[in-house]
C-alpha cells in the first residue's frame, strides 16, 4: 500500500521515458538578480553617467553577467563601488518594484531598451544579446510563473537591503580602481564566496545551472592541481549531495564525486559514483547524436577505461588488469584507435606496476600514438621509457635527447602537466647519476616556473606529484649539504602543501624520515635512529630492510645484519634494483671489515664498482672507490690506496655530501700518514696530512658529527707529535679530550671504519 | 474528552494474554475507529478498518457500540465543523482552514491543521509543474510544514495533542525529514490511539531494519500483529510475514481481502508462484472490482505466459478504471508478454506520468527497453528505479544485464553484486556472477558462484549444470561427474519437467566417464538412459556397442548389484561409487 500522503505529480520535463533538464532548450531561467543585471543596464544607456566611472562599469558587466549570482547587497556594493549614483539609482528602481505592485514589473520589462542596430546595446553584443534572451524567457513565463517570479524579486531585494548600508562618506575616488579589482579578484577567484553564501541557512538554495557548473569547474581545476585550495572533502561531499538532492540529472556532479572519494581513499563510494556517472552519460551521450553510436559506444569505452585507472589508484591490479581488457576489447571491436592508445599506455602502466617489464609495450605505444597525432600519450610514454631507460643503465645522452625532445613537443603543444613531469624526472636522473648541482639547477627551474594554465583559480604553485619529487629531492640536497635549517624549512612547505592525508604526502614522509635516519647515524645516535627504522618500512619495505641492517650493523649485531643484507641482495637482484644492490654491496664489505677480513670485501666491491660504472652511478661509483681505497689501505699498499683514492676524490668534492667530502679528505690524510715512513719527504707530507685533515674536520664540524671529529684531533695531534709540534699537538689533543669527555663512548678504533 | 470512553475500552483488551480471541470486542472497536477517522478525513485508515470489519461476523443490534459522546466544545464547534468538513471533503483545504480557525475542540483542531498541511500539499505539486528552472524543481516545498511544525511542537511539549494530531505531527516530521523524532512521534501515537492504521503505516515506512524494529516499544494490541506481520514483508522477512498472517486467520480473520492480498504478496516476493496465484484468485473471486495489488498479480501471470488470463484480467481493471497505476502496468505486461515491446513502454510510461515515484513500473519499463535494445534508455530507467529505491534488487540487476549485453562483463559484475547483496539468497544474481567471472576467466570465482547458487537453492536448476560444464572444461573429471549426478538427481527429484533441462548432456557425461573408469554397469545404465533423448540416441548405442565389446573381450561381469535396480526410473539410487558428500568445489 502506498503511502496515505503520497502526492501524485506529473512530471512536465519527461517525454518518451527520458527526463529532460531542458525542456525548451533554456539555458538562461529570469532569477531576481538577473532583474538587478537588467536595471543597470538599464541605467547606464539612460542616464548620464562620467566617463571614468562608466568605463569602469563597462568592464563590471561581463563579469556580473557571467558570473554566479550575486545576493543584492554585494551586487550593490560591487557597482556602487564603481559609481555610486548608478548604485543608488539601481535600488531605486528594485524598490519601486519590489515595493509596488507586481505591475510594475511588468512595466520594466516592457520599458527595457530594445537592442537595435543604432542604440548602445547593439543587436548581437554580449549586452544585446544578454536583454534578448532575458526578454525572451520573461515573455516565456506562465502567469502563475510571473507572480512567482515577482515573489522571489520581492524576497531578495529584501534579504539584500538590510545587510547593505550605503555609505557614501567611505567613498575615495583615488582608490576605487584598485579595491574593484580586489574585490572582484576576490568574488570571482576565491572559493570561499561559495562557502560563505552557502552556510548562510536562509540564502541557501539550489544553485543555477551556470553557477553548479561553474563550482564543479572549479572544484575539479583545484582537485587536480592543488586540493588544498578546493573544498574540505566532507565539506565538498555536502555541497555535491545538496546539488544532486535538486537535479539528479547532473551527471558531473558525480564524476567530482568520484574525484573527492579517491582523495580520501574511498573506494566504495567512489566506484559507485564513477558507474552512476557513466549510466548518465551514456543517455547524454545517445541524446546528443542521432545515430547513438558514436558518443554512446565511446562513453562505454572510457567507462570500462576509468573502471581499470579506478582499481589501479587502488592498487587492484588483477581487477585493474581485467577492466583494462574489456575496455581494449570493445574498443578493438569499434575500430576507436585513440581510446585504444589509451588502454595501451595504460597497460605499460599497469605491467610497470606489477614490477613486468613493459618497454617493448611501451615503445609500440610510443609509435603508435604518434602515428596518431597524440602528443600527450606519446611523450607520455617516451617519459615512462626514459624511467625504464635510466633505471636499466642506458647511457645519459640518449635519455637526455629523449627527454629534450619531448620537452619541444610540450612546449609546442602547452602540455604544461608534462612540462613539470620532464623537470622533475630530469631532476631525478641527474640525482641518480650524482649530479648534484645539476639537480639543483633544474629544481630551482621547476620550482620557480610560473604555471602555465591558461585559467587559475589563485593557484601559484600546483600539488602534483612533480612538484612533490622536486621539493624532496632539494630537501636531501640540502641535507647531504648539512644545511638542516633549509631542509626544515622545505618540510614545513611541503607539509603545508601536501598535508598528509594527500595521495602524495607519502613521497616526503619517506625523505624525512630518511634524513632524520640519517642524520642520527651521523651523530652516533643509534638508539634514535633504530624507531624510525619501522617507519620506513612502513613507507617503502626494501629502504626499510636496508636501513635495519645498517643500525643493526653499527650495533655490532653483525650476523643479523648480514642475514639480512643478504636478504635484501637476492630481492634486490630480483626486482633490479641496482643503487641498492651497490649500497647493499658497500655495507656487505664494510661487515667484513668489522671482523678485520679486508680481502674477503674487495670482490664485493669491485662488483660494486663494475655495477655503478655500468649504470653510471658516479655517486656510488666514488663511494665505492673510497671503499676501495680503504681496503688497500688497510691490506698495506697505501701508495695504490691514495691512487684510486685520487680518481674518486675530484667527482667527491664536486658533487658529493658533505660527509663524503670529510671521509674521503681523512681517509687520504691517513694514507698520507702511512706513506710518510717510505717516502724521503715525510715531513712534508705529514704537514700536507695535517692540512687535509685540518679540512675533513671543517666538514665534519658543520654535520657536528662529533665522533669522526674526534678520529680527526687523534690523528692530527699524532702528527703533530711526530713532527715534534708540541703545542699544536697538545690544543688537538685538548680538542680530543674534550670531546672524548663529551661523547662518553669508548672511542671505536680508528683503522676499522672509513 | 469525546473518545476517553473509547481508550478505556481498548485498555483492558491489551492486558489479555490472547485479547486476538475476542472478535466482537474487535468489531466494536473497528466500528468506533471507523467512525473517528471518518470524520476527520483519514480516508486510507477508514478503508483499511472498514475492509477489516467488513470481514468479521455482524454484531447483533444491542452490542453496537453506542454513537459517542459529544462534549461541551464538540456541540460549540458543530456547525462550523460541519461546514468545514463538507469543504475539506471538496478538497478546498485553505476554505475549511479559515472557518475551523476559532474552534477548540480536538476534532476541529485536526482537521484544521490537516486542512493546513493537505492545502500545503495541493499546493507544493501545483508548483512543481510551472517552475521557474530545472533546477528550481527540487527547491519545492510545502511552505505551511514549518509553521505547522512549530505549532504542533508547541502543543506536544504541553502534552495537549491526542492520537490523531500526534500522527499529523509525526508525518510533519517526515517530510521535513526529520526522520528520529518522526519516529519517536508515531510510536506515542501508536500508544495513545493504537487502532489508528495510518501512524502504523507510517512506522511501517521509516523502519528501515529489525534491529531498529526490535528497539521500539509498541503498545501490545491485536493490531501489533498486523504491524508486525506488515513490516516483516517489508523487510523481506517472508517466512515470519506469513506465520504471523496465518495465525491472525486461525484467529478469525480468514475472510479478510486484506489480508489475503497480503500474503500473496508475500507468496511472490519469495518466488512461490502456484500459491501465490492461487490466492491472487481466491482474491479476484471475492472482491472482483479490486485493483490494488493486481500489478503484482500480472507479474505472476507474466511470469508463468498465462496469456489469456493476462488478458482477461487487463481487459477487465480497463472496465473498472483505466487510469490507475496499476491498470497500466497490467496492460504494459499484457503487451510485454505479447511482444508488443513499445506498447508496453508506452504503458508504463503512463504509469509513471500517474505516479513518478512508482518504482515498478520504472523496473518493468527498463526490461521493456531492453526488449528493445535500447540500452540507453534502458540504463536510465533502472537508474530511476534506483533513485526512488536504492534497495531495488531488480533495477541492480537489469543494469547488470544491460551491460552483459553490451559485452561488458567485468563492468556488470559491480551491477551483480550489488544485486546480489541486496538479496544474498537468490539463485539468479549467483549464476549471473558466475557466468560474468566465467566469461573473465576466473574459474574459481565461477564455480565458487555456481556451486552458491545450488547450495541456496536454485530454482532454474542451471548452476549445477554450468558447474559441471565448467569443470569438464577444465578437465576436473571426477568434480564434473559429481556435479552432472547431483544434477540428474535434482531435476528427477523435483518431479516437474523442465523446458531446458538438459539432462542426456549430463547422461552422456557419465557414460564415457564411468566407461573411461571401467564401471561398466553404471556406463551401459547411463547409456541406456540416454537412449531415451532425442540429442543422445546415437551416442547412447554407441556407447552401449563399446561396452558389449569391451565386455566380450574381458568376459568379466560384475553388475549384480544394478540389475535389481535398473527399472527403478529414478537415477538417484543407481549411483554412485563416489562419495557425494566429500563434494565441494
Amino acid at each position: 500500500m502506498a503511502s496515505v500522503h503520497e502526492s501524485l505529480y506529473f512530471n512536465p520535463m519527461m517525454t518518451n521515458g527520458v527526463v529532460h533538464a531542458n525542456v525548451f532548450g533554456i539555458k538562461d531561467w529570469v532569477t531576481p538578480y538577473k532583474i538587478s543585471v537588467l536595471s543597470l543596464l538599464y541605467e547606464m544607456t539612460t542616464s548620464k553617467i562620467a566617463l571614468q566611472e562608466k568605463r569602469r562599469l563597462n568592464k563590471l558587466i561581463l563579469p556580473l553577467q557571467q558570473g554566479p549570482d550575486l545576493q543584492l547587497g554585494q551586487f550593490l556594493k560591487t557597482v556602487e563601488d564603481c559609481c555610486p549614483q548608478t548604485a543608488f539609482a539601481v535600488k531605486i528602481r528594485l524598490n519601486e518594484m519590489a515595493d509596488g505592485e507586481l505591475k510594475d514589473m511588468e512595466f520594466f520589462f516592457t520599458t527595457l531598451p530594445n537592442p537595435t542596430f543604432d542604440s548602445e546595446a547593439y543587436k548581437t553584443s554580449v549586452v544585446g544579446l544578454f536583454i534578448r534572451h532575458m526578454l525572451l524567457a520573461y515573455n516565456k513565463l506562465s502567469f502563475s510563473q510571473v507572480y512567482k517570479l515577482y515573489k522571489s524579486l520581492q524576497h531578495y531585494y529584501h534579504m539584500g537591503v538590510p545587510t547593505f548600508v550605503a555609505d557614501d562618506s567611505d567613498m575615495d575616488l583615488t582608490s576605487t580602481e584598485v579595491t574593484i579589482g580586489d574585490k572582484m579578484e576576490r568574488e570571482l577567484d576565491s572559493p570561499l564566496t561559495f562557502c560563505v553564501r552557502n552556510e548562510d541557512p536562509v540564502s541557501r538554495g539550489p544553485l543555477s545551472q551556470k553557477q553548479a557548473e561553474y563550482f564543479l569547474a572549479k572544484q575539479a581545476y583545484l582537485l587536480k592541481n592543488d586540493d588544498n585550495k578546493a573544498l574540505r572533502p566532507a565539506k565538498l561531499q555536502e555541497e555535491l549531495n545538496n546539488m544532486l538532492k535538486f537535479n539528479p540529472d547532473f551527471a558531473e556532479a558525480h564524476y567530482l564525486n568520484y574525484l573527492n572519494s579517491m582523495r580520501v581513499q574511498d573506494i566504495y563510494i567512489s566506484t559507485h559514483s564513477l558507474l552512476h556517472y557513466f549510466d548518465r552519460l551514456i543517455l547524454s551521450g545517445s541524446e546528443g547524436k542521432s545515430n547513438g553510436d558514436e558518443g554512446y559506444g565511446r562513453s562505454l569505452r572510457y567507462a570500462a577505461l576509468n573502471l581499470a585507472s579506478l582499481h589501479c589508484r587502488f592498487g587492484h591490479y588483477q581487477l585493474a588488469d581485467l577492466a583494462l581488457q574489456e575496455a581494449i576489447r570493445i574498443a578493438q571491436e569499434s575500430n576507436d584507435h585513440v581510446c585504444l592508445q589509451h588502454c595501451l599506455s595504460w597497460l605499460y602502466t599497469l605491467e610497470q606496476m606489477k614490477g613486468s617489464d613493459s618497454s617493448v609495450l611501451t615503445e609500440d605505444s610510443v609509435k603508435m600514438a604518434a602515428h596518431f597525432c597524440l602528443p600527450y600519450l606519446a611523450s607520455l610514454g617516451i617519459q615512462s621509457l626514459v624511467q625504464q631507460g635510466a633505471v636499466q643503465g642506458k647511457s645519459a645522452h640518449e635519455l637526455m635527447d629523449a627527454l629534450k625532445d619531448t620537452d619541444i613537443l610540450h612546449w609546442k603543444h602547452s602540455l604544461s602537466e608534462l612540462i613539470e613531469i620532464s623537470l622533475a624526472q630530469t631532476i631525478s636522473i641527474w640525482r641518480m647519476y650524482g649530479k648534484s648541482t645539476m639537480a639543483q639547477q633544474q629544481a630551482q627551474l621547476l620550482l620557480n616556473m610560473s604555471s602555465l594554465e591558461p585559467v587559475n583559480f589563485g593557484v601559484t604553485q600546483n600539488n602534483t606529484e612533480a612538484f612533490a619529487v622536486a621539493l624532496c629531492h632539494l630537501a636531501e640536497l640540502h641535507a647531504e649539504q648539512g644545511l638542516y635549517g633549509g631542509t626544515t624549512e622545505i618540510f614545513k612547505h611541503l607539509k603545508e602543501q601536501f598535508p598528509p592525508h594527500t595521495q602524495h604526502a607519502k613521497l616526503w614522509m619517506l625523505c624525512d624520515l630518511k634524513i632524520q635516519f640519517e642524520k642520527h647515524m651521523n651523530d652516533g645516535k643509534y638508539h634514535l635512529a633504530q624507531p624510525l627504522v619501522p617507519a620506513i618500512r612502513a613507507q617503502n619495505k626494501t629502504e626499510g630492510l636496508y636501513r635495519k641492517a645498517q643500525v643493526l650493523k653499527s650495533l655490532s649485531r653483525t650476523t643479523e645484519a648480514y642475514r639480512i643484507l643478504q636478504k635484501l641482495q637476492v630481492h634486490c637482484e630480483k626486482t633490479r634494483c641496482t643503487e641498492t644492490i651497490i649500497r647493499v654491496l658497500l655495507s656487505t664489505a664494510e661487515l667484513h671489515w668489522e671482523s678485520s677480513d679486508f680481502s674477503t670485501g674487495l670482490p664485493l666491491l669491485l662488483q660494486a664498482l663494475t655495477l655503478s660504472r655500468k649504470h653510471h652511478l658516479q655517486a656510488l661509483a666514488s663511494r665505492t672507490l673510497l671503499h676501495l681505497a680503504f681496503t688497500q689501505l688497510m691490506l698495506g699498499v697505501p701508495e695504490q690506496a691514495l691512487s684510486v683514492l685520487h680518481e674518486a676524490l675530484e667527482p667527491i668534492l664536486a658533487h658529493g655530501g658533505i660527509m663524503d667530502k670529510g671521509r674521503a679528505l681523512m681517509l687520504a690524510a691517513r694514507c698520507q700518514m702511512a706513506l710518510v715512513a717510505t717516502r724521503p719527504n715525510g715531513r712534508e707530507q705529514a704537514a700536507v696530512a695535517i692540512h687535509t685533515l685540518d679540512e675533513a674536520a671543517s666538514y665534519f664540524s658543520t654535520l657536528n658529527c662529533k665522533e669522526r671529529l674526534r678520529d680527526v684531533r687523534y690523528l692530527q695531534a699524532r702528527l703533530h707529535s711526530s713532527l715534534g709540534q708540541t703545542a699544536q699537538r697538545n690544543r688537538c689533543a685538548m680538542l680530543f679530550h674534550l670531546l672524548d669527555r663529551e661523547l662518553q663512548t669508548p672511542r671505536a678504533p680508528t683503522d676499522m671504519r672509513l | 474528552m469525546f473518545y476517553s470512553s473509547f481508550i478505556i475500552t481498548v485498555k483492558p483488551l491489551e492486558n489479555r494474554v490472547k485479547p486476538i480471541r475476542d472478535l466482537v470486542q474487535i468489531k466494536k472497536q473497528l466500528i468506533s475507529v471507523i467512525s473517528l477517522c471518518k470524520e476527520r478525513g483519514l480516508v486510507h485508515s477508514v478503508k483499511w478498518a472498514s475492509e477489516l470489519a467488513f470481514a468479521l461476523d455482524p454484531l447483533p443490534k444491542d452490542e453496537l457500540p453506542p454513537s459517542h459522546l459529544v462534549s461541551e466544545e464538540d456541540v460549540q464547534d458543530l456547525d462550523a465543523f460541519a461546514l468545514a468538513k463538507s469543504y475539506f471533503d471538496l478538497k478546498e483545504y485553505d476554505r475549511a482552514a479559515y472557518f475551523l480557525r476559532g474552534c477548540h475542540s480536538k476534532k476541529a483542531y485536526f482537521l484544521y491543521m490537516y486542512s493546513r498541511y493537505l492545502s500545503g500539499e495541493k499546493k507544493k505539486d501545483d508548483e512543481t509543474v510551472d517552475s521557474l528552472g530545472p533546477l528550481e524543481k527540487g527547491q519545492v516545498r510545502n511552505e505551511a510544514l514549518r509553521e505547522l511544525r512549530v505549532e504542533l511542537s508547541k502543543k506536544h511539549r504541553a502534552g495537549e495533542l491526542d492520537g490523531f494530531t500526534l500522527y499529523l505531527y509525526g508525518v510533519v516530521l517526515r517530510k521535513l525529514d526529520l526522520l528520529k523524532e518522526a519516529v519517536e512521534v508515531f510510536v506515542e501515537a501508536t500508544h495513545t490511539l493504537p487502532l489508528h492504521w495510518g501512524s502504523w503505516l507510517e512506522l511501517c515506512n521509516l523502519v528501515t531494519n529489525i534491529e531498529m524494529l526490535k528497539s521500539l516499544s509498541l503498545p501490545s494490541c491485536w493490531i501489533k500483529d498486523f504491524f508486525m506481520a506488515h513490516i516483516y514483508t517489508e523487510l523481506q522477512m517472508i517466512p515470519g510475514a506469513l506465520q504471523k498472517y496465518q495465525s491472525l486467520i486461525e484467529a478469525g480473520f480468514s475472510k479478510s481481502t486484506y489480508i489475503i492480498s497480503q500474503i500473496a504478496v508475500a507468496y511472490h516476493n519469495i518466488r512461490d508462484i502456484d500459491q501465490a496465484l492461487a490466492l491472487f484468485n481466491e482474491l479476484r473471486e471475492q472482491d472482483p472490482y479490486r485493483i490494488e495489488n493486481m500489478d503484482t498479480f500480472s507479474n505472476l501471470l507474466y511470469v508463468k505466459s498465462m496469456k489469456p488470463e493476462l488478458s482477461y484480467l487487463a481487459h477487465n481493471l480497463v472496465e473498472i478504471d483505466k487510469y490507475r497505476v496499476e491498470t497500466c502496468c497490467v496492460i504494459g505486461n499484457y503487451y510485454s508478454l505479447r511482444s508488443q515491446h513499445e506498447k508496453a513502454a508506452l504503458y508504463f510510461q503512463r504509469a509513471l506520468k500517474l505516479n513518478p515515484r512508482c518504482l515498478g513500473a520504472w523496473t518493468l519499463m527498463g526490461h521493456e527497453y531492453m526488449e528493445m535494445k535500447n540500452t540507453s534508455a534502458a540504463i536510465q530507467a533502472y537508474r530511476h528505479a534506483i533513485e526512488v529505491n536504492k534497495r531495488d534488487y531488480r533495477a541492480w540487476y537489469g543494469l547488470g544485464q544491460t551491460y552483459e549485453i553490451l559485452k561488458m562483463p567485468f563492468y556488470c559484475l559491480y551491477y551483480y553484486r550489488k544485486a546480489h547483496q541486496l538479496r544474498p539468497n537468490d539463485s539468479r544474481m549467483l549464476v549471473a556472477l558466475g557466468e560474468c567471472y566465467e566469461k573473465l576467466s576466473q574459474q574459481v570465482e565461477a564455480k565458487k558462484c555456481y556451486w552458491r547458487a545450488f547450495s541456496v537453492g536454485d530454482v532454474e536448476k542451471m548452476a549445477l549444470l554450468k558447474l559441471a560444464k565448467l569443470q569438464e572444461q577444465l578437465t576436473e573429471t571426477d568434480e564434473a561427474a559429481q556435479s552432472y549426478i547431483i544434477y540428474i538427481q535434482e531435476i528427477f527429484s523435483c518431479g516437474e519437467q523442465l523446458e531446458h533441462v538438459e539432462v542426456s548432456t549430463a547422461l552422456r557425461y557419465l557414460g564415457q566417464y564411468y566407461f573411461k573408469n571401467k564401471l561398466y554397469d553404471e556406463a551401459s545404465l547411463c547409456a541406456q538412459r540416454c537412449c531415451d533423448y532425442n540429442d543422445a540416441r546415437e551416442e547412447g548405442k554407441a556407447l552401449l556397442r563399446q561396452i558389449s565389446q569391451v565386455r566380450d573381450q574381458t568376459e568379466t561381469p560384475s553388475g549384480e548389484l544394478f540389475v535389481s535396480l535398473s527399472d527403478n526410473n529414478t537415477p538417484i539410487k543407481r549411483v554412485s561409487p563416489l562419495n557425494l558428500s566429500s563434494f565441494t568445489p
